[in-house]
Order: C-alpha cells, then structure tokens, then sequence
C-alpha cells in the first residue's frame, strides 16, 4: 500500500505516513489512469466568477514521484498515473480535480453525510444539484453514559 | 433544549448555539430564483438563517440584503454558488468561510472580510478595515478603497485587490496566492511570508522580514490584465512585485503538503 510503513510489531500492521486519495478512498479512480475522461471538463463552469477562481492555485504536483493534484477538501494528493502533455500540466491537474470532486470521490465529500453539522451541499460549489446534507444532524451520545450530577 | 434553564438563563442549542430570536423572517420577497429582505430588524442569526433556508432550500441564486447595518458575522459559511448583495455596510467578519458565491457590497465592512474564504468572489465598493481577506485560500477578493492593517494576514492562496491603500504588515505571514495594491503600503510590507506575491503600484514604507523585490515576467503581466479586466477595474497602473527572500524560514520542517506546495 503506497505510504505504509511496517511498525516491527506484525507483518500485518501498518502505519500510514502518505496522505493519498486513493488510500483514503479504498481504491484508484479510472479518470486517475485515462486522461480522455477529463479532457471535456470546463473549468470556467465548474468556478465562481469570469475566470477560473480558486483552481488558479491549483497546480501539478508529486507525491512519491507521481504526478499529482493536491485536494483540499480531504487533505490528500490524488496521484496521475497517464502522461501529461507538455505545458498542459497544470490544465490536467485541475480537471482531475474537478472530476474527483464532482463524482463525490473525495473523502472530505464522503465524510459530510455523516458529520457535518449544518445543511450544506454534499458535493460542493462545484455541481449546481448536489443534495442537502446535514440537515438532522443529532448530538452522538455514549451508550450508558449519563451526566455528572449538577450539570 | 439542552442548556435551557442554565444559571445564565441563556439557551444554547445541541451544537451550542446561542440564539434569543431564531424564527425564520417573514418579510422576504420571493420572485422566482431572485429574493430580497430588510435586515435592519433581525437578528444576526435571523439573516444567516434566511440566506441558507433560501440558498440550500428554495433554490434561490440571487439574494438582496437590504440594511444589514453593520451586523457582524452576515452571510458566512454559505457552500454554494450564488449572489449575494448587500445595500448597506456589513460589520466584522462578513463572507467569512464562503465557498462558491458571489457577493456584492455597495457600503464598506469591519475587520475580516472574506476570511478564510474558499471560492468565490467578494467586491466591495468601499473601504475594509484591518485583517482584511485574512487566511484566504481562494477566489477574489476586491476592495475598492482602503483597507487596515494585516491584509490577506496567513493568506494561503486567491487573489485580494485593492484600489486604495493598505496599512502595516500587510501579507503578514502570506503562504500563496496573489495580493494587488493600487495604493500605497505601510510598514513591514510582506513580513515572514513564506511565499506568494504582492504587487504595489503606490509607495512602500518598508519591507518586512525576508520580503523582497521579486522579478517581473509574462504571467504577472497577464494576472493583472485578466484581473483588471474581469472586475472592470480600467486600466492597471504599473506595478513593483514583492515575494519572499526565501531566507527566513527552514522550509525542510514544513508539512510534507506545504513543502510540497512552496517547492513547486
């Protein structure tokens, strides 16, 4: 697994040090290894404003010598695994963003169903009829636990 | 309601909210995907609960706020694209945390506008006051007019632009992205920023630690042509570029993603 390291105690831990979308997410992602299926992706739709906004800092970067896209909304790198054309890097980079975040596949977006505290869109800015989350979030309680007295 | 009955007397809902008035406004006009309200007898929850149940619920894209008078903390928190304009001056801490809308402000605003902003874009017609744009990580930030000390303080990307002047220790400790002032600077300009640039077309009073003259190429040229031409700025002024000296920080000891980000 790409960014686990053994621990010494057990050839089955392992601690991961990498942040990697792929390992979060529990799998690779086609548009990762087929640059055809982000070629028809518009960038000024998918942004607020007349140009390309917040995907102005986005740019190609590597993790473990792989090409890749940093996502902030999960904090991890999204490796890509096909070949770039020359002088497009960063143009690829963004649209591979924008198809992981617009697919749902980032692990932030996963995370909201279940936690997010307030309605918000599921998916983001990003995609025009994402659904409403949050909306009946309930305070977890510990099974058994009951409040101190005089609280 | 858990809390109710506190020694305080202060209700608090279960994410620990606080709210004396938290009925929705019925004075808000609906006209297809347009609306508008007057803020000038609600709560500041009141306005924020509105623009989302309009925003998230009722499919609204464009959403007037007449009078927010100077209420802190308006329209923050909002994930999704839209409109959003005020008549009027928000206070401290307006759009803060936005993600995707575009808002228009025809007053001037408080301490921290935009801050921590996502996406989007903020304009605003008149002045800011200080930590304006603070830890902004995206989208456009617009102030035409002065601003206070601290601007764009811990920026971490997007573009803030004023066309006035700006106080001391602007940029404080900027990360990425882009700052344009038309006006003049204060002192200590770019303190401990780790990188990013500023562009200054007026006077600066002095640089801060490790900030630096940067040298102009092509991509500057055309980030302020674009820039000025999409927010109808006119004709851009020329411009000094300041980025960091790169001296200051030990770099090897940032997170593995900053270091990542800064040695691209």
């Amino acid at each position: 697994m790409a960014g686990s390291v053994s621990t010494g105690e057990s050839p089955r831990e392992t601690r991961t040090v990498a942040i990697d979308a792929e390992v979060l997410a529990g799998k690779r992602f086609a548009y990762q290894e087929d640059m055809s299926l982000v070629e028809d992706i518009d960038l000024l739709a998918a942004t607020p404003g007349p140009d390309i906004n917040w995907l102005e800092d986005i740019t190609l970067l590597s993790e473990d010598g792989v090409p890749a896209v940093f996502d902030r909304y999960s904090n991890s790198f999204l490796k890509i695994y096909f070949d770039i054309p020359p002088g497009r890097e960063d143009e690829i980079a963004r649209k591979v963003l924008i198809k992981h975040l617009t697919e749902g596949n980032s692990y932030g977006i996963t995370l909201k169903d279940v936690h997010c505290k307030f309605p918000q869109v599921e998916l983001g800015p990003w995609v025009d009829d994402s659904p409403i989350v949050g909306t009946d979030w309930k305070q977890p309680v510990l099974e058994g636990w009951t409040a101190p007295a005089g609280h | 309601m858990p809390g109710s009955g506190s020694r305080s007397g202060v209700s608090y809902d279960a994410r620990g909210l606080v709210e004396p008035h938290a009925d929705m406004p019925t004075n808000i006009e609906v006209d297809g995907g347009r609306a508008r309200f007057d803020a000038s007898a609600l709560t500041i929850r009141q306005i924020n609960m509105a623009l989302r149940k309009l925003i998230y619920n009722d499919g609204v894209t464009d959403v007037t706020v007449l009078n927010p008078s100077s209420k802190h903390s308006l329209a923050v928190g909002i994930l999704k694209r839209c409109r959003i304009h005020f008549e009027g001056s928000p206070g401290w801490f307006a759009c803060g945390l936005i993600d995707g809308p575009e808002v228009t402000i025809n007053g001037r605003v408080g301490w921290s506008v935009a801050e921590n902003m996502m996406s989007g874009v903020v304009t605003i017609e008149r002045s800011a006051g200080s930590l304006t744009g603070a830890a902004i990580r995206g989208g456009d930030l617009i102030v035409k007019g002065d601003v206070g000390a601290r601007t764009g303080i811990d920026q971490k990307g997007g573009t803030i632009i004023v066309t006035g002047d700006v106080g001391i220790n602007t940029g404080f400790m900027m990360q990425r992205g882009r700052q344009i002032i038309c006006g003049n600077a204060g002192m200590n300009l770019g303190d401990s920023m780790y990188d990013g640039a500023i562009y200054v077309a007026g006077k600066v009073r002095s640089l801060g630690v490790d900030c630096v003259p940067g040298e102009w190429d092509d991509a500057d040229t055309e980030l302020i042509e674009r820039k000025f031409r999409i927010h109808g700025l006119g004709d851009p002024p020329e411009f000094q570029k300041f980025v960091c000296g790169k001296q200051l920080h030990n770099y090897d000891a940032l997170e593995p993603s900053e270091r990542k980000l800064v040695i691209h």
